[in-house]
């Protein structure tokens, strides 16, 4: 008996067991979902049954798949890995929903969700496998395009976020090569006011060129500080002011004059480190200089040892830099020679900030009050 | 007994930098030996003139080559380097084999204490103290002047 037979053989043995009268085959037939139903105790499991939906969908006569492995649904673009796991399954017996890529009569393709489970005898041996075929095309489309789309994207992305690491380390270096140059020209200048200090013997020349050592220096101790944290946009005061004060402190040789910090730590927009640098330094320096006149140190001081008090707080909205010496007073100090006190002056109105001179007896004591977002409340 | 004051060798290519450098060495009691503005000078004259120590710009007229610099004093010239750079962060983790480094920009009264100090570590060979505010110990040499604990510090 040849093979054709036998599966026609099968199939009326099918046919009869489920005659026009059984609603389930009736429905099997006329659904709208391709379904065929193979052999599976024949070699190479034939089909033995299609429905007119799988005929639709495929384009051959009945008499053409009758007898046939469902294999020659696949052509030269169906995926390996999916026949693969498609005999795997039949010859483990188990079901399996994939994906797979058909041919139809005409040479043209689509995409078939397929289903295929074992149909049981009463013995539980495998008598039939059951296909349903489902034309997935149109989601296949889409899902393809999608793809298309996600790897264009992610293409995209991975270009973009090359410019923009590229930009950055550009960007990195600059700000590195003008951190150089800001620097050495800073040592620069203060190299030239040395120098020139040490040239001139005007003592009013060498105070002056001192006083303005002493800002320029207190500028570039901003900018020796300003990058170092992680963060370069904000700038640590009392760090700052620990440099200025030991730096002041030692350039200044006074022994005789003890300094107490009391530093809270407080962080300002780097945009504001110069300016407020140098109304500390102006404070700081003014104490120094002309709170505690060395020729006075005994009388005036009436013995107490000379003492300067840098506190730095935050309160509420505002910080608060003070900056107070036990000395002679504002009365009896010689005048700083108005500059200094015009350059803080000019500069806290440039910070929206407020400065207090009080007597502090004895001594004097200065206020600064800086509000803590830009503006006083 | 007075001590035979330190030579020290300025490698620096802008020349009032060196030039102020000069007065505040001899003003805290070293002696400055030579001058060099490129390597190649640098190279030469620390071999030559054999110095104790070597303050060492990174970028000098020839590039950035202080670094090559620091590395030749030390392994070649028995010299010790300190750097004294804008680019702190840009140093070798070894220090290229010198004892630390100075950030620009320095004051004078930085440089003077920095001096003073590493006068006394090069003579006793041990530390009298934590480094003074500016000047940062390369860790090999904290570790040889007693002062094992120095983590770099940042900031």
């Amino acid at each position: 008996m040849t093979d054709i037979l036998r599966s026609e053989r099968a199939a009326e043995e099918l046919a009869a067991e489920h005659g026009a009268g059984d609603p389930f085959a009736a429905a099997i037939r006329a659904t709208r979902m391709a379904m065929i139903v193979t052999d599976a105790r024949q070699p190479d499991h034939p089909i033995i049954f299609a429905n007119n939906a799988f005929l639709a969908l495929t384009g051959y006569h009945r008499d053409e798949v009758i007898g046939r492995n469902c294999r020659f649904l696949q052509g030269p673009d169906t995926d390996p890995a999916a026949i693969e796991k498609l005999s795997a399954a039949v010859a483990n017996g188990e079901d399996i929903a994939i994906d797979i890529l058909n041919y139809r009569k005409d040479g043209s393709t689509f995409w078939n969700a397929l289903y295929l489970s074992p149909v049981r005898g009463k013995d539980s041996e495998i008598v039939y496998f059951f296909g349903s075929q489902l034309n997935v095309s149109d989601k296949k489309r889409v899902e393809f395009e999608l793809d298309d789309t996600r790897d264009r994207l992610e293409a995209a992305v991975a270009a973009r976020t090359a410019d923009l690491t590229q930009a950055l380390q550009q960007k990195t270096a600059l700000l590195h090569e003008v951190d150089h140059r800001v620097k050495n020209n800073l040592q620069l200048i203060s190299s030239l006011l040395l120098l020139q200090n040490r040239r001139v013997t005007d003592p009013g020349v060498k105070n002056s060129l001192r006083g303005m050592l002493e800002r320029v220096s207190a500028i570039a101790t901003v900018h020796r500080r300003l990058f170092q944290s992680e963060d370069v946009e904000r700038f640590d005061v009392s760090a700052f002011v620990r440099d200025l004060v030991s730096d002041m402190m030692g350039a200044a040789r006074r022994d005789d004059i003890k300094v107490s910090l009391d530093l809270e730590r407080i962080d300002i927009a780097a945009s504001k480190a110069a300016p407020l640098a140098l109304v500390i330094s102006e404070l700081f320096s003014n104490a120094l200089r002309h709170a505690f006149p060395p020729e006075s140190m005994g009388a005036a001081m009436d013995g107490r040892a000379g003492e300067i008090l840098v506190r730095i707080t935050r309160q509420d909205a505002e910080f608060r830099i003070e900056i107070a010496d036990n000395g002679v007073g504002v009365g009896n100090s010689a005048s700083s020679g108005g500059f200094g006190l015009t350059i803080v002056q000019l500069l806290c109105q440039q910070l929206k900030a407020r400065s207090e001179t009080t007597p502090a007896d004895p001594g004097t004591r200065v206020v600064v009050h800086l509000p803590v977002n830009g503006v006083h409340h | 007994m007075t001590e035979r004051p330190l030579d020290v060798l300025i490698v620096e290519d802008e020349v009032l930098l060196a030039t102020e450098l000069e007065f505040l060495v001899e003003e805290v009691g070293c002696h400055a030996v030579g001058l060099a503005m490129s390597s190649d000078e640098a190279k030469a004259l620390a071999c030559d003139l054999r110095p104790d120590l070597a303050l060492v710009d990174v970028h000098l007229r020839d590039g950035p080559t202080g670094v090559e610099v620091a590395r030749t004093i030390h392994d070649d010239c028995g010299g010790v380097a300190l750097f004294m750079t804008a680019n702190v962060k840009r140093l070798p983790d070894d220090f290229a084999g010198a004892c630390g480094v100075i950030g620009k920009p320095y004051s004078e009264h930085g440089v003077k204490t920095a001096l003073t100090y590493l006068t006394v570590c090069l003579r006793e060979g041990q530390a009298p103290g934590p480094p003074p505010v500016g000047l940062e110990l390369a860790p090999a040499y904290a570790q040889r002047w007693g002062l094992p604990g120095l983590a770099r510090a940042t900031g």
